[in-house]
């Protein structure tokens, strides 16, 4: 039996070197964004504050990493797509792709994953996953719940930026988004203060980038609300693929075009299977434990 | 006048952003369990768009024009009426659907919202000819840091609660609208033309 090795393509090889040190300069660029650098301090801020025996349930503490690294990184990739807009006309022109300059910025967001990941640590550190403060769920399901909760809206806050970065011109839409999905959590969320057993509230509740799943009445014991954490992941991880897709589908041509709208009708079908099992999913109604 | 420089405001913005804040305070109002979380986000986005009424795409050459900063920022002051109103109409639906807010303090913190974004659109007007951008993200970020930072929410409140405990938003307010009032008459005032015209710069050397 033989092998042989295949010359890799010198074009493939140099589409690698540009995305690289496209992707190296939008890094440099993002780390120094003021809102993202408030970002960061804000996360670990409240992280220290929430790290004493105050807290009676785990979302009193863990959307804080969600609103900053989440939501003002949005802002800040926003930002950082926009900045481009005005030299678009010159690298409009260079070698480069657009969809090859997107990816690049969407490679940005390993930074605020990077400290989504440092807070899930520092989170653990400070309410290990035997605490009662997690309510019902099993040890992996914690996990999960804080997975959902702290990391994956640190990568998709964004993904999401970039994405309207690059598909809406209004300079404020940023901000607009990051209210209207802060609005929306909070409205869902004391919904289901209301109405802990319905399926169709629950639904609701996770029909969001970032979900509460555990709720403390004016009793010690926590109530964990229905609905299944694994599968809300699988829901989140979908739309940062449809975020990043939306991203790359700007200025994409021919063939490429094509491929991203198949993985876009795709990725979106999944989320919406894993939108329903992530409600149906779980426990069928709220436990106190 | 008042019609040409009213009519080059940034009003898609404006009107966008007065919708969105319609859509928020109506849930407000259809919910009364979420109304002190949505009307300060209803208020916010009212502030954001008030940040816009300054927006000015030809700033280069309107600047330069005879009709004085004063002027211009009096006319554009029109269209916080816009914002006004929307607030004005969120909290009339709040009170027809019968929840108990201290209308009052609601009211000035409506007031005081719009003023402030207006102010940050003033000060930030010196520097650039659309500070809408800029002007209302740092607003959105001040109004929320209540809501957002733990230590800020327990010596700072931006809306009323109806019969909670805590400190009153009145103070924050009153201090904010005299604070935002100085702030217009200083950068109205002490607005100059940043793009000095060519011909000028020529005569200056010639």
């Amino acid at each position: 039996m033989t092998a042989t090795l295949a010359p890799a393509r010198p074009g493939a090889d140099a589409g690698r070197t540009a995305f690289a040190a496209l992707a190296a300069c939008e890094l440099r660029r993002f780390v120094v964004n003021p809102v993202f650098l408030l970002a960061v301090v804000m996360t670990a801020d409240a992280l220290w504050f929430n790290r004493s025996g105050s807290v009676t349930e785990i979302d009193t503490a863990n959307p804080f990493p969600a609103v900053f690294l989440g939501g003002f990184g949005m802002m800040a990739t926003f930002w950082l797509t926009r900045s481009m807009r005005a030299s678009e006309p010159v690298t409009g022109v260079t070698p480069v792709t657009r969809p090859t300059r997107t990816a690049a910025l969407c490679a940005v967001a390993i930074v605020p994953f990077g400290c989504g990941g440092l807070a899930l640590l520092a989170f653990l550190h400070f309410h290990p996953v035997g605490d009662p403060v997690y309510g019902a769920f099993s040890p992996p399901a914690r996990i999960a719940v804080l997975a959902g909760q702290i990391l994956v809206p640190s990568l998709g806050g964004p993904l999401l930026g970039v994405a309207l970065g690059r598909w809406v011109r209004f300079p404020g839409a940023a901000f607009v988004l990051f209210l209207i999905l802060y609005g929306w959590v909070s409205l869902v969320t004391i919904l289901s203060m209301s109405h802990p057993g319905s399926a169709p509230v629950a639904v609701l509740r996770l029909f969001a980038p970032f979900a509460f799943f555990t709720y403390t009445a004016n009793t010690a014991d926590v109530t964990a609300w229905r609905g299944s954490p694994w599968f809300f992941l699988g829901w989140q991880l979908a739309l940062c693929a449809i975020a990043v897709l939306v991203a790359l589908l700007r200025g994409a041509e021919g063939q490429v075009r094509a491929r991203i709208i198949r993985a876009l009708a795709i990725a979106g079908v999944a989320a919406l299977i894993l939108l329903v099992l992530a409600g149906t999913g779980g426990f069928t109604h709220a436990v106190t434990a | 006048m008042a019609g040409p420089v009213l009519r080059a405001g940034a009003w898609p913005a404006v009107a966008g952003l007065s919708g969105v804040a319609v859509v928020v305070g109506g849930c407000g109002a259809a919910f009364p369990a979420a109304a002190t979380v949505l009307f300060p986000i209803c208020f916010a986005l009212l502030a954001a768009a008030a940040a816009f009424t300054l927006d000015e795409p030809a700033s280069q050459v309107v600047d330069v024009t005879p009709t004085g900063t004063v002027r211009r920022t009096t006319i554009r002051a029109m269209a916080l009426l816009a914002p006004l109103a929307t607030g004005t109409l969120v909290l009339l639906a709040a009170a027809l659907r019968g929840l108990a807010l201290p209308w009052a303090a609601a009211s000035l913190a409506l007031a005081g919202n719009v003023l402030l974004g207006f102010a940050a659109a003033c000060v930030a007007r010196t520097r650039t000819g659309e500070p809408g951008a800029a002007a209302g993200t740092a607003i959105v970020l001040v109004l929320l840091a209540p809501s957002l930072v733990p230590q800020v929410a327990r010596w700072v409140r931006t809306f009323p609660a109806p019969g909670a405990g805590g400190p009153s938003s009145n103070p924050v307010w009153w201090a904010v609208l005299a604070g935002c009032v100085a702030a217009i008459a200083i950068s109205v005032g002490g607005r100059r033309p940043r793009h000095r015209p060519a011909s000028a710069a020529r005569q200056r050397w010639t």
